[in-house]
């Protein structure tokens, strides 16, 4: 997975690389924002993290110049600003998605994960969690290698709730998904009947469905028992 | 506002020691003054006028009367005779009342005729003859005003006598005669000065109301209101005083201005090194085994989130405030759904905290529908986020932190509950000042409540501590529902 990093904080920089390597990415790092707009239109990337306070070009024309030429490539935005500055509105709008500094890594990570993930969504892949192997494109789930038979409202709540993984699905997206149709069959009681039938078919898949009070669910991996 | 308190205390605590004297009360006694001073010369001018021309009238008649005695004795050689008929008598003896009295002599002290004994006239040795001598004096204790009249009579130079006619008058009718033309000119005088009084009152009523309105003005300003006074038709000596201050306004704002901007900037240029810091300590810890340089390395990196968090929070605080949240622009927005799209989000770190956090649907299911409030939707929503981070913060693992939205009359409530061990009644309002933390332990900064409070506040709200029983607090945001 190639990454470009745009940081001109050299310590930033590069403890940002040496974590980015630890996790599995090929990372070039850019100094300023001319070497990241050069290597960007020249080379190939799968994933880019962009400051906005890069000397020489500032990252917010870097993104917009990348983005006339490859418009597919997934961008991470490094900021300074908060989300009450104004200026975050604006880059909201052009960058897939943004981080303020200072973050936790592993933040920094799952959102990268997730933007590659939307930028090549993995149809025909088995999407794993836990023990369940999930297959889009072939309508197949199993666990541990046993297949489960899903009905078409628990194959998309299901797909729902793997597609937002650690995140709540509101009962108002799960509706949706079915139709949108706010009749009796989506009211919520029916969608608790639902969830309670997919938890069952999860048993034993290492994952868990969680009840948000007032919310939602949320697709959560069980932690392992600290034996294994 | 603590400045307004400050100002009315010192206001208050000078007032003992030095008068502070009404500018109205000042030029009232100053214009009336001089009209009081007016009143009095002209009441005592028109008495004497009065006086002087009631004297001259009495006068006049006095001495006519004198004259008209004086004819009716007539000299026959060395001798007098004197015709005065009894009519003549009851003419001049006609009004008792009035106290008319005559006399006619002979100098020295000779009495020829008259009513009653008056004394001689205050005249020098040789009177001047033939014209009448008017003074005043009095008849047994009646004070009276008195015309004398000396003739001479006789042929020869040698035997040459002087004859003394006096009539005289009490003055009480000219005294009644003057105080009636006194009271004739006065009462009329003093209604004016009244109307005077009550115009000019109004006047400079009229004429200060421009300098109550800017004391109003500046009374009821906020401390941090720093825009120009605005003072509508002012006169001109106003308008530069209004215009000074308005200078001093603008230089402190400025100033004002200067250092937000600069603890804005410097929150921002904290934040790439401390991420360096915050990477650098994590890339250690990962590459470390040595157990005790990674409980070392593990402070640091605490330290190092605290302090990232403790500039996320001054720089919220720099953004709550009016100058820079006015900035921030308005809207009208669904702060239930507000609630509920940051709740949602905060799930995955609550839950990382161990803390269930969740909506209160029975709250819902009472009220349903949207619950619009005006105001800077991004600012309301970083005040919801304190006060939701605070309740995971403290309440700890194992606890649950409720979010309720619901409106109440004219306002929409937004509790927080949580079940953790709360804070001690006493130290409620406390919690909302800036840097103070309920315990010393823990990852917060002391400004999480004091934004929130900021926040909400700005948008015409409050926000209140409660302990729940047997364990935990409720944090209650109210803001004004939004007009439909």
């Amino acid at each position: 997975m190639k990454l470009l990093l745009a940081e001109d904080d050299a310590i930033l920089a590069d403890a940002l690389s040496a974590q980015l390597r630890q996790v599995g990415f090929e990372v070039e790092a850019a100094p300023n924002g001319a070497v990241a707009e050069y290597l960007l239109l020249k080379q190939h990337y799968d994933i880019a993290i962009l400051d906005l306070g890069l000397p020489l070009v500032d990252g917010l024309t870097v993104l917009k110049r990348v983005q006339m030429v490859k418009p597919a490539l997934p961008v991470l935005v490094l900021t300074a600003l908060d989300g009450l500055d104004h200026r975050v509105a604006g880059l909201n709008a052009g960058a897939d998605d943004y981080l303020t500094k200072p973050f936790d890594f592993p933040e920094l990570e799952a959102r990268l994960r997730a933007l590659l993930r939307r930028a090549r969504p993995l149809p025909a892949d088995a999407l794993e969690m836990g023990r369940l192997v999930f297959e889009r494109e072939a309508h197949r789930a199993s666990i541990g290698g046993e297949p489960i038979e899903l009905s078409p409202r628990e194959w998309m709540l299901l797909d729902l709730l793997l597609g937002q993984r650690d995140k709540v699905v509101t009962k108002e997206q799960i509706a949706q998904s079915w139709g949108a149709d706010r009749s009796e069959a989506s009211g919520p009681s029916s969608i608790e009947v639902y969830v309670h039938r997919v938890r069952r078919k999860l048993e034993h898949s290492g994952l868990s469905i969680r009840t948000v009070r007032g919310l939602g669910y949320l697709l959560e991996a069980q932690t392992p028992p600290p034996s294994s | 506002m603590n400045l307004h308190i400050a100002r009315q205390s010192l206001l208050g605590a000078l007032h003992p020691f030095t008068r502070i004297r009404s500018l109205h009360r000042q030029l009232l006694l100053w214009l009336l003054l001089p009209q009081l001073v007016l009143w009095l010369a002209a009441a005592a001018v028109s008495y004497a006028t009065a006086a002087r021309y009631a004297n001259k009238a009495i006068d006049a008649s006095l001495s006519q009367a004198a004259r008209s005695l004086a004819r009716q004795v007539k000299p026959i050689g060395n001798g007098l005779f004197i015709d005065f008929p009894r009519a003549a008598q009851d003419i001049i003896e006609a009004d008792r009342d009035e106290g008319v009295f005559y006399m006619v002599s002979t100098p020295p002290g000779k009495y020829i005729l008259g009513n009653r004994k008056l004394d001689d006239p205050p005249l020098p040795k040789d009177p001047p003859l033939g014209t009448p001598h008017l003074y005043n004096s009095t008849v047994e204790k009646m004070p009276v005003r008195v015309a004398a009249l000396y003739l001479a009579y006789g042929d020869d130079a040698a035997n040459k006598q002087t004859l003394l006619v006096q009539i005289a008058r009490g003055r009480t009718q000219r005294d009644e005669l003057a105080s009636e033309i006194l009271r004739d000119t006065a009462l009329p005088l003093s209604g004016l000065i009244l109307l005077m009084s009550m115009i000019v009152w109004a006047g400079i009523r009229a004429g200060l109301a421009p300098l109550a309105r800017l004391r109003a003005a500046v009374e009821e300003r906020e401390p941090h209101d720093l825009a120009p006074l605005q003072i509508e038709a002012a006169p001109a000596e106003l308008r530069s005083l209004v215009g000074a201050l308005n200078g001093l306004l603008t230089a402190v704002q400025g100033n004002v201005a200067t250092q937000r901007r600069f603890i804005s900037d410097a929150a921002h240029q904290l934040r790439t090194p401390l991420a360096g810091l915050k990477s650098q300590t994590e890339l250690a810890l990962a590459e470390n085994a040595d157990p005790a340089l990674r409980a070392r390395l593990e402070r640091v990196h605490e330290s190092a989130t605290r302090s990232a968090h403790l500039v996320a929070q001054l720089l919220t605080l720099a953004r709550a405030e009016p100058e820079s949240a006015a900035a921030l622009g308005r809207s009208r927005f669904d702060l239930r759904k507000l609630a509920h799209d940051l709740s949602a989000e905060m799930v995955p770190r609550a839950l990382k905290a161990g803390v269930d956090l969740g909506i209160d649907e029975s709250a819902e299911e009472a009220s349903p529908g949207e619950l619009f409030v005006e105001g800077n939707a991004l600012l309301v929503r970083e005040a919801l986020a304190n006060v939701i981070d605070n309740a995971i913060r403290y309440s700890g693992s194992g606890h649950e932190v409720t979010v309720r939205t619901r409106p109440d009359g004219g306002r929409v409530v937004v509790e927080v509950d949580d079940t953790g061990p709360g804070i001690p009644g006493d130290l409620h309002e406390r919690a909302f000042e800036r840097f103070f933390r309920v315990s010393p332990s823990g990852s917060g900064c002391g400004l999480g409540l004091a934004i929130v409070k900021e926040i909400v506040e700005r948008h015409a709200g409050s926000v209140t501590l409660e302990s729940l029983s047997p364990h935990g607090l409720r944090i209650r945001m109210e803001l004004p529902l939004a007009q439909r």
